[in-house]
C-alpha cells in the first residue's frame, strides 16, 4: 500500500487529469487505476474537484451559440446519414477526363490556324503575282487601244479628205533630172488647205543638210509651202502651209529649213492645174 | 449517455445545456476575443460530436475527456498563424477591454462558495492550478513562467487540487 500511496503522492494523477502526461505516462497511470482501486478513486476525486472547480468558473456563452453550435451538430449529422460521399467521387472523375481533351482541342486548332496561315499567305503571294501580271497585260493593252484609236481618228481624217469634193486631188510628176519621183498633193481652195500624200509618194531621199520644199506657183509668182523629208516609213498626209490660189505646185531640194525662193534647178516634181 | 450514443437530438441539447458554460469558462480564459472564444466552443462540440465514440467511462468523467478536448483547440487556435496576426492587430487598443472583460468573468458572484474558494487556495496554489487548467500551460512552461523548481509546481498543483476536494466535500 505504501507504493500506491507514494505513487498519489507524486502528483501524476493531477497532470494525467489535466492531460499534461507523455503517452508512456498515460499507459502506465491508465495500468495503475486498473490495478489499483484506491488510486481508481483518488483519480475520480480529482475529476470531480476539477469539474466543480471549472463550473464555479463557468462563463456562460452568449445566448444566440446554444442556436448556432446545435444547428451545426445536427446539419453535420444530417449529411452524414442522408447523402453519402458519392457526388465527390462523380467530381473527381470528371476532371482528370475534361482536361486533356480540352488541352489537345487548343493544341490541334493551333496547329491548324498555323497551317492555315501558311497557306493563305502562299495564295495571297500567287494571287499578288497574277495581279501585277494583269495590271501590266491592261496598261499594255491600253497603250495598244490608244494606239489605235489614234489610227482610226487619224484615218477617218483621211477618209473625209478624199471624200470630201472640195479637194482636188494633183499628182506631181518627176522632171528629167528624177524622172522617177511622184507625189500626189490634194488642196481645198475652199478651205484653203494643201496635204501631201507621204503614203502615196516615190522621192529620192534627202540628206541631212537637205529638205524638200513645195511651192504653189500664183500668177507666175512661187509661194512657200513649207519644207518635209522624203522619209520612205512615214505613210501620212501632211499638212502644209495653206494658200487659196494656185496655178501648179512644185517641190525643189533646198538646205535644210527652206530657202525663200526656189532653186530651179534642184526642181524634182512639178505638177499644172 | 446512451441516446449520445445513438446521435440523438436530445442528447446533444442535454449536453450543452449541462457543460458548455464551464467548457466556455476554460476557453474563454485561454482566448480573450470573445467572437473567436464562440467560434472554438463550436469546434468542441463538433469534435466531441464526432468523436464520441472513442470515449469510454472506464478512462474516466466525461467532462474531463471534454475538457481536455476544449482546451486543445483553444491552444491550438491562439497558436495558429492567423489568429496571432489578428491578436497582434489588437492587442494595443483592446488591452484595458481584454483585463477588463477578465475580471468579470473570472468570478460569477451569482455563484455561492466562491469567496470561500478563493480564500481557501492560497496564492501560488490559485496561479499554479489556473496556469494549467484555464491557460493551457503545461507544468514544465508553467515552471518556467512562475520560476520555481518542476517538483514544487507538481507539489503546489496537488495541494491546490486536494484543497479543492476539501472545499467541495
Amino acid at each position: 500500500m505504501e507504493e500506491v500511496k507514494a505513487y498519489i503522492e507524486s502528483g501524476i494523477l493531477e497532470l494525467y487529469v489535466l492531460g499534461d502526461v507523455t503517452p508512456q505516462e498515460r499507459a502506465e497511470v491508465e495500468a495503475m487505476a486498473s490495478k489499483h482501486p484506491a488510486i481508481k478513486a483518488e483519480l475520480d476525486e480529482i475529476e470531480k474537484s476539477l469539474e466543480l472547480y471549472a463550473e464555479a468558473n463557468a462563463v456562460e456563452p452568449s445566448e444566440g451559440q446554444r442556436d448556432r453550435i446545435l444547428n451545426s451538430l445536427l446539419t453535420n449529422f444530417a449529411d452524414d446519414r442522408n447523402f453519402p460521399s458519392i457526388e465527390v467521387k462523380k467530381v473527381d472523375n470528371v476532371v482528370p477526363f475534361d482536361r486533356p481533351k480540352q488541352s489537345n482541342f487548343y493544341k490541334y486548332a493551333f496547329a491548324a490556324s498555323l497551317a492555315l496561315l501558311l497557306v493563305s499567305i502562299a495564295a495571297l503571294i500567287s494571287v499578288y503575282r497574277d495581279l501585277q501580271q494583269s495590271n501590266t497585260l491592261v496598261a499594255s493593252l491600253q497603250t495598244q487601244s490608244q494606239h489605235f484609236t489614234n489610227r482610226v481618228n487619224f484615218m477617218d481624217h483621211e477618209l473625209s479628205i478624199f471624200r470630201d469634193p472640195s479637194f482636188k486631188m494633183l499628182k506631181l510628176k518627176g522632171t528629167p533630172k528624177s524622172p522617177a519621183s511622184v507625189l500626189m498633193v490634194a488642196w481645198s481652195p475652199v478651205k484653203r488647205k494643201v496635204m501631201i500624200d507621204m503614203g502615196n509618194a516615190s522621192m529620192p531621199a534627202n540628206d541631212q543638210a537637205h529638205q524638200y520644199q513645195l511651192w504653189a506657183l500664183v500668177g507666175g509668182k512661187p509661194v512657200d509651202l513649207g519644207v518635209f523629208d522624203a522619209d520612205t516609213t512615214s505613210k501620212e498626209m501632211k499638212e502644209m502651209k495653206s494658200t487659196a490660189l494656185a496655178d501648179a505646185f512644185a517641190v525643189t531640194l533646198e538646205p535644210r529649213g527652206g530657202s525663200s525662193s526656189p532653186t530651179m534647178s534642184e526642181m524634182v516634181v512639178v505638177g499644172k492645174f | 449517455m446512451l441516446a449520445l450514443r445513438r446521435r440523438e437530438k436530445i442528447a446533444v441539447e442535454a449536453l450543452y445545456d449541462m457543460y458548455s458554460a464551464s467548457l466556455f469558462g476554460v476557453i474563454s480564459r485561454i482566448i480573450n476575443d470573445t467572437a473567436v472564444a464562440e467560434d472554438v466552443l463550436q469546434d468542441t462540440f463538433v469534435k466531441i460530436w464526432n468523436s464520441f465514440a472513442s470515449y469510454s467511462t472506464e478512462k474516466g468523467r466525461l467532462f474531463t475527456w471534454m475538457v481536455n478536448i476544449a482546451r486543445n483547440l483553444a491552444i491550438d487556435k491562439i497558436r495558429s498563424k492567423d489568429f496571432k496576426n489578428q491578436n497582434k492587430n489588437q492587442e494595443l487598443e483592446n488591452n484595458v477591454t481584454f483585463i477588463d472583460e477578465q475580471r468579470n468573468t473570472v468570478y460569477k458572484p451569482e455563484l455561492l462558495g466562491i469567496k470561500e474558494l478563493v480564500e481557501t487556495l492560497k496564492p501560488e496554489q490559485k496561479s499554479i492550478l489556473d496556469l494549467v487548467y484555464f491557460k493551457g500551460y503545461t507544468h514544465v512552461e508553467a515552471a518556467d513562467e512562475l520560476g520555481v523548481p518542476l517538483g514544487t509546481i507538481k507539489t503546489r498543483l496537488r495541494m491546490a487540487i486536494v484543497q479543492l476536494r476539501k472545499h467541495f466535500n
